[in-house]
């Protein structure tokens, strides 16, 4: 189809302020990276384009006469965001409008527009411009009056959306109805499920706050040993104490590794509580660091990792408990893989523990 | 101590012959420095003939392995006789550094 003249100028002023356009997204892009990193948010995506002339001329075949100028078109330039939790769009949603300036008159929030009994596209669009206070190219002035389109929704959101286009359809009404039922069918299914992981999200987030708080007040045995009780109470450096007096043996440097790899190593220890692991290093820090000096001392060795104490820690509970030199090479097996090394470093370990009556 | 450096596909092999000591760490450490930098971070340490590491050695290659893992790849230390594996043992580098 042949375009008229008036839809002819529009394409034409496209052309002229295409580098403006691919400018501008850049410009937007930057700032929405920027301000996600600064906010400590995670996204699924971020995704941008400058419509090409081909969608452009699609777009005016089909309904030039709405728009006098180009800049009636608002979505020329278009940025969306993609989160992994639908509650995430409103915190976005919140930071774009103290970004940029936003035209409340043509955003829409399509998640509100839907009646209670229909399920379909939700998505939040603002149409918005970047103000000279978070962007100013003197050269390109202009830049900063045209309008883009910010596009938020969650992943599910964004998966449905996709879905559906890729069917070839841009909205509900084109659908043939046989196939509407069972789109809108889907879209609820994909709402329920949004709804279910934030709260999920939630709910974790109120455990982890709840076991942080009874961690932090010291009511160590009635806090579950799990992934998250472990790392709350690594926060308050446990081993602290042990490490500094076992660097002190050569007035060493401690380096500090990671202690969670021995969480699976404390559990299968039949440690089921916080308290269980402070008894652990109550009971057996003296043999622990004993065996660290027989090891260490005329060494000259400066530098330790902060897991020596834990290991050590370990290493002494087992022999306690009569596992010997298989309970030894279990735990070197379960820390560093099943190699040549561990046999060897069992057997020495238990020589060494047995010369200072550890067993 | 020798070190021979050479290039292999996408890795560096390193094989190490000696002492790592107070009298040629900062050899060693110049010798590693290209090897901090640039893509393919994978790192081959052949330590069969290697025959004793003082902290200053640990500490190159602790570095060696921060630079490594900083840029997504991986360095493995192989072959260490049992005196030079006792002092990774006892310092708790071979919680840090994969030793096969």
């Amino acid at each position: 189809m042949k375009l008229d003249m008036h839809c002819e100028m529009i394409l034409e002023e496209y052309r002229e302020k295409l580098p403006v356009f691919k400018k501008l997204k850049t410009a937007v892009m930057d700032l929405v990276r920027h301000c996600l990193s600064e906010n400590n948010i995670i996204v699924a995506g971020v995704e941008s384009r400058v419509k090409t002339e081909k969608s452009l001329t699609g777009k005016l075949e089909l309904k030039g006469y709405k728009y006098r100028t180009l800049s009636d078109i608002t979505d020329i330039v278009g940025i969306r965001i993609v989160t992994f939790f639908s509650d995430d769009v409103d915190i976005i949603s919140a930071l774009a409008e103290q970004m940029f300036e936003i035209d409340w008159e043509n955003s829409v929030d399509k998640r509100k527009m839907l009646e209670i009994d229909r399920f379909g596209y939700m998505s939040l669009h603002y149409i918005c411009r970047v103000p000279k206070t978070k962007y100013n190219d003197p050269a390109m002035p202009e830049l900063n009056d045209i309008r883009f389109e910010l596009q938020m929704r969650s992943t599910l959101q964004h998966v449905w959306a996709n879905m559906y286009h890729d069917m070839g359809y841009k909205s509900d009404v084109e659908i043939p109805t046989e196939y509407q039922r069972n789109m809108s069918r889907l879209a609820g299914m994909l709402e329920l499920a949004d709804e279910q992981f934030s709260h999920i999200r939630k709910e974790i987030n109120a455990y982890r706050r709840n076991v942080q708080s009874l961690v932090a007040t010291g009511n160590f045995d009635e806090v579950p040993l799990n992934g998250d009780t472990y790392r709350s109470f690594l926060a308050l450096k446990p081993f602290k104490r042990l490490s500094e007096k076992i660097a002190a043996i050569n007035q060493a440097e401690i380096y500090e590794d990671s202690l969670m790899p021995y969480y699976n190593i404390l559990r299968s220890l039949n440690m089921k509580t916080i308290g269980d692991i402070v008894r652990l290093r109550n009971e057996n820090s003296d043999s622990a660091y004993q065996l660290a000096l027989i090891q260490l001392a005329g060494t000259g060795l400066d530098i330790l990792a902060n897991s020596v104490a834990l290991l050590n820690l370990c290493i002494v509970y087992i022999l306690k408990q009569g596992f010997g030199e298989a309970g030894l090479l279990h735990l070197f097996n379960a820390l560093y893989g099943e190699n040549d090394y561990n046999k060897d470093r069992a057997q020495r370990i238990y020589r060494q523990a047995k010369q200072i009556n550890i067993i | 101590m020798d070190i021979k450096i050479t290039r292999q596909e996408n890795k560096t092999m390193v094989v190490l012959n000696g002492r790592i000591d107070t009298s040629n760490a900062e050899q060693f450490q110049q010798d590693v420095a290209p090897l901090m930098e640039g893509e393919n971070p994978d790192i081959d340490v052949d330590c069969t003939d290697m025959s004793y590491t003082s902290s200053q050695g640990l500490r190159i290659f602790l570095m060696l392995q921060k630079s490594v893992m900083a840029r997504k790849g991986k360095m493995v230390m192989r072959n260490m006789n049992p005196q030079v594996k006792e002092v990774f043992d006892i310092t708790g580098f071979s919680n840090i550094i994969t030793i096969v």
